[in-house]
């Protein structure tokens, strides 16, 4: 909100320059977030946090200055003739739901001259951004930002009353369907949570947040009824939120007004309204107060000050902060000012006596520890997995946890967690895969020409699990400018973190997205523990990417239950391995698990691997060429040339029988 | 291989001398010039043919007994130079690669990239360490989280206009995406007693369009502390301390009154601007400082609702946006760099 500095130093001395007032207000918690000039005049711009109505206005931050420098404030002076006639005798008060409306007053005014207001009162109400209407509507305002205290004026003429009363105030909850026609033109239809202010016949106002257009000022009126109330904040607020409304009257009602600033601010009006419009004002305020209330006193403890705030402060000084900020203060027993609805705790009382104090006396210290600590959950083997796909090459990315319904239905596996107030079609739902982030990612770089691009993310997913939701973890990984085997091998790689035991492949496509024979899904123990392979050409040629997409995605859930892998040291062979490389032709179609199956467990055979694989050129149709290695090692003496020649023959003889494999020259 | 040798002993030390004299000049010369070492080395110290085999088995051994021990020592002699010779050989090439001509050392190797960490995560990392070593567990709680967690037991009451600051995105009536990591001090609290001190990263959630400075998904980190006698003083030195070690030891803090309906008193944390030092520039916007955490002293009212007694426990809590501070740190100027996956971006970080 916007405070003019002329305006504040007309309630207490300032000869500060702009600046340091505005850090000292600042740092006692009314942040001044710039400081401007226009017109000559000096304006912050200041951010008040929602707990302090109280300093919305001029007056308010006149207060809080005071008490930061130790100053008195000058409260703006009323002075106005009360004609003999009683005001009682011109409009009547009821509250009919003293729940919703704990105060109402009232204050009439005669031979009204409505016109437009002085220049120097439409100058600040237009520094402070609020547009000038009349002189009776321009006063209500301006008291508004100069005390805080929201007030409405009526015309008292089109205030319907019956013949015993005269016009009547009936402050009530709407009757079911009642409608309003509001001031800013909209028509709207009330229920009985919502309070009204009604005349004898209908309702005129939609009490503490907007007036009625029926019974608005205009330049026929001669007669005026002003309002100054304190009505129920949840009831404000949830009135106006029903209607969509947020007024200036509403903001501070519903953050709490100050009861006793009612019958001050009426009298205030009705002085602006004798000197500005030439009313006659009569006599005495209608005070509709059912049950008058009172501060609780508040016991403030020296030994708790201390407790929290860790420094002591003088007893006396204690008792100047809080009087300086309007509190009462009786030995251990502080009464609050009613405009401080935030303070109702010791604590409350507490915090007040460390801002204004200053959070800057206060020194650095560190608490003594006597606790332990607590090993994350999953955060080791997480680790693990991110450090293996860090040296892997793949960078780390964050995706959003939205997509769009569509993305959902097609990569999830579960229906997905809609979103009830999403920003957009593209944050409909709450991620049910963290392929459909990863693939836009992709499609990002290829897009900018990056052809390479590897990433992984470790992040969660979400679904529904019974009543309430869950959010199991995974790993996903994307690539360009990788292959299946390559890809096969950064994740069996990224497995190798846990004791999986021994990883079974299944061929069959693991889902939709997919390409049918260029994936497959990894399992381990009694379950599937990965899904990897490229993207479904068809998908690939929808999102216009230039190249092939390679996908893997890791249920950590499942590989979080299974402990990590903890190497064992066995010991080291003493003499070398020896290998043999075998170029065999291979009927089409024989895969390297038929080889590995063939070959079986052998005497002193460690192992053998594919070493390069030929179509084409001299291998006739109908076969392949494999070169295929194979390494024997006992660890007590060395193979020599012809045991290991035995071998290798017995081997070839297998395959020749088995998969009908020939040897090639 | 033809020898070039004499095939007898001379007859006299003199000769015998001069015959070795010229048998170690001829290794000096083929040495100098060797196109092969390897081969060189079968040449002179080859067991059945080598030059030093022949002068062995031609000259020393039918030496006459008189002549013997000039021709050992000097047959000796010989094979110790050339040995040393050729070990001086190998090690040369064992060292260091050769300077030969032709290599072109300021070609660059075959790249082998290590991924990059996220620079929230890095962030993230670097604060953890920090706490760790005062002390602090780590964990995470639930991001779909109740309006309980979220907001009541945080002491923000329904229809509270403190609520309106979270632009909640909602899941269910009484379901939300947590709107800050702050429901954990109730979670942590709940099924622990103190003494605590608990740092909790995760994702939270507002209801904000993305644009430059806005997203609906960004990054917190909670952190606190709950004891016997924990006071306003070391809320303010636990994060001095942190700031700095975070920051840079030159920093300054600015702790400002501020309010939060789970915290009291509640205070703005600043620092002094890390770009200009405070003197004023763009990213400060002229103020010398900006603002980095909120925090507090736990408000008794949140202890009330798990049970621990406000009058011997106390304690603090701070929140911070880890996105902002990546951004400050590496000076990034857009919020979306940090969730597109764009390698050309993350690829920065290694």
């Amino acid at each position: 909100m916007r405070i003019l500095l002329s305006w504040v130093r007309e309630f207490v001395d300032l000869p500060e320059s702009p600046r340091d007032i505005a850090h000292a207000l600042t740092m006692a918690g009314l942040t001044v977030e710039s400081v401007a000039e226009e017109q000559g005049e000096t304006i912050f711009e200041m951010d008040i946090t929602t707990n302090r109505p109280d300093a919305m206005n001029h007056l308010g931050v006149a207060r809080e200055i005071s008490a930061v420098y130790g100053r008195p404030v000058r409260r703006p002076e009323i002075r106005f003739h009360e004609d003999a006639r009683p005001a009682a005798s011109a409009a009547s008060i009821d509250i009919a739901d003293p729940d919703l409306c704990a105060r109402y007053t009232g204050r009439v005014a005669l031979q009204v001259q409505v016109a437009s207001s002085p220049d120097w009162m439409r100058r600040r109400l237009e520094l402070c951004g609020v547009r000038s209407i009349n002189n009776v509507a321009d006063i209500t305002n301006y008291v508004l930002l100069e005390a805080g205290h929201p007030t409405h004026a009526f015309d008292l003429d089109t205030i319907h009353g019956d013949t015993q009363h005269g016009p009547r105030i009936i402050v009530r909850r709407a009757h079911p369907g009642e409608r309003l026609l509001t001031l800013d033109g909209v028509e709207r239809t009330l229920q009985p949570h919502h309070l009204t202010i009604a005349d004898a016949d209908r309702a005129v106002a939609l009490a503490g947040i907007m007036g009625g257009g029926e019974t608005e000022i205009s330049l026929r009126t001669r007669n005026v009824l002003i309002e100054s109330a304190w009505f129920d904040p949840a009831s404000i607020r949830r009135t106006a939120r029903q209607h969509g409304m947020h007024t200036e009257a509403s903001h501070r009602f519903e953050r709490g007004a100050d009861i006793e600033a009612a019958p001050w601010s009426n009298d205030r009006i009705a002085g602006l309204l004798e000197q500005l419009a030439g009313a006659t004002i009569l006599n005495g305020i209608i005070d509709a107060y059912p049950t008058p209330r009172a501060r609780a006193p508040i016991r403030l403890r020296a030994s708790e000050v201390r407790r929290h705030l860790g420094v002591d402060i003088s007893p006396s000084e204690v008792e100047r902060i809080l009087r300086a900020l309007g509190f009462e203060v009786q030995g251990e027993q502080v009464i609050p000012p009613t405009a401080r609805l935030d303070v109702e705790r010791e604590i409350d009382v507490i915090e007040e006596i460390a801002r204004i104090w200053g959070y800057d006396r206060f020194p650095l210290t560190l608490p003594a520890w006597s606790g332990h600590v607590e090993p994350p959950e999953n955060a080791r083997p997480r680790e693990r997995l991110r450090a293996t796909a860090l040296a892997l090459g793949y960078d780390e990315a964050i995706t959003y946890s939205f997509l769009s319904a569509a993305e959902a239905e097609r990569f999830g596996s579960w229906p997905a967690v809609a979103v009830r107030n999403p920003l957009s079609e593209l944050h409909a739902v709450m991620r049910n895969s963290a392929v459909p982030g990863l693939l836009r990612a992709m499609e990002w770089n290829l897009n900018r020409g990056v052809s390479d691009a590897r990433l992984f993310e470790i992040g969660r997913l979400y679904r529904q699990d019974g009543d309430g939701f869950a959010e199991p973890p995974v790993l996903a990984l994307a690539a360009t400018g990788s292959d299946f085997y390559g890809l096969k091998a950064d994740v069996l790689q990224l497995l190798e973190v846990f004791a999986t035991g021994p990883i079974r492949l299944d061929e069959a496509v693991p889902a939709s997205y997919y390409r049918a024979g260029h994936s497959a899904t990894l399992a381990a123990g009694d379950g599937p523990v990965a899904r990897l392979g490229e993207i479904d050409p068809a998908l690939a040629a929808e999102r216009k990417l230039r190249q092939p997409v390679f996908l893997a995605e890791l249920c950590l859930d499942r590989l979080y239950e299974l402990p990590l892998r903890e190497p064992r040291y066995r010991p080291l062979p003493r003499v070398p391995a020896v290998d043999r490389d075998f170029s065999l032709l291979l009927p089409e179609g024989t895969r390297f698990a038929q080889i590995a199956e063939a070959v079986g467990e052998r005497e002193y055979l460690v192992r053998i691997e594919p070493v390069e694989i030929f179509r084409g050129g001299q291998v006739p149709p109908g076969k392949y060429s494999l070169l295929l290695r194979a390494v024997w090692q006992r660890d007590d003496v060395s193979l020599t040339d012809e045991q290991v020649n035995e071998y290798a023959h017995s081997l070839m003889e297998t395959l020749r029988e088995k998969l009908g494999a020939e040897q090639r020259a | 291989m033809a020898s070039p040798l004499p095939n007898e002993l001379g007859p006299d030390p003199a000769a015998v001398e001069k015959q070795y004299a010229d048998l170690g000049a001829l290794f000096d010369r083929e040495l100098a010039a060797a196109p092969d070492v390897k081969a060189l080395r079968d040449r002179w110290l080859g067991r059945k043919n080598g030059l030093l085999t022949f002068s062995n088995d031609h000259w020393l051994k039918p030496a006459p007994r008189e002549l013997k021990p000039l021709v050992g020592k000097l047959q000796n002699a010989l094979k110790v130079r050339v040995e040393q010779a050729f070990e001086e050989q190998a090690r040369v090439a064992a060292g260091a690669v050769r300077a030969e001509p032709g290599l072109d050392l300021t070609l660059p190797g075959p790249p082998r990239h290590i991924g990059a960490r996220h620079p929230v995560l890095i962030v993230q990392e670097e604060i953890q360490d920090i706490f760790r070593s005062m002390g602090y567990s780590i964990a995470e709680g639930p991001e779909i989280e109740s309006d309980y967690y979220n907001f009541e037991a945080l002491n923000f009451p329904d229809n509270h206009p403190a609520r309106d600051a979270m632009d909640t995105i909602f899941i269910t009536d009484r379901m939300v995406l947590r709107t800050h990591t702050s429901p954990n001090q109730i979670r942590i609290m709940e099924s622990h007693r103190p003494p605590l001190r608990y740092l909790v990263p995760g994702k939270v959630y507002r209801n904000d369009a993305p644009d430059a400075s806005h997203s609906p998904m960004f990054h917190q980190i909670e952190g606190f502390a709950v004891d016997e006698h924990i006071t306003f003083a070391d809320l303010k030195g636990t994060l001095d301390y942190f700031l700095k070690q975070l920051f840079g030891a030159a920093i300054v803090t600015r702790f400002r009154p501020s309010f939060f309906p789970f915290t009291e008193p509640s205070a703005e944390v600043d620092i002094s601007c890390i770009f200009c030092q405070g003197s004023g520039c763009r990213v400060c916007k002229q103020s010398g400082f900006i603002e980095i955490l909120g925090c507090g002293m736990i408000d008794p009212a949140v202890y009330s609702y798990v049970g621990y007694d406000p009058e011997r426990y106390s304690g603090f809590a701070f929140g911070m946006g880890m996105d902002r501070v990546a951004m400050l740190r590496y000076d990034i100027n857009d919020i979306q760099l940090l969730f597109q996956g764009d390698v050309r971006f993350l690829r920065q970080f290694r």
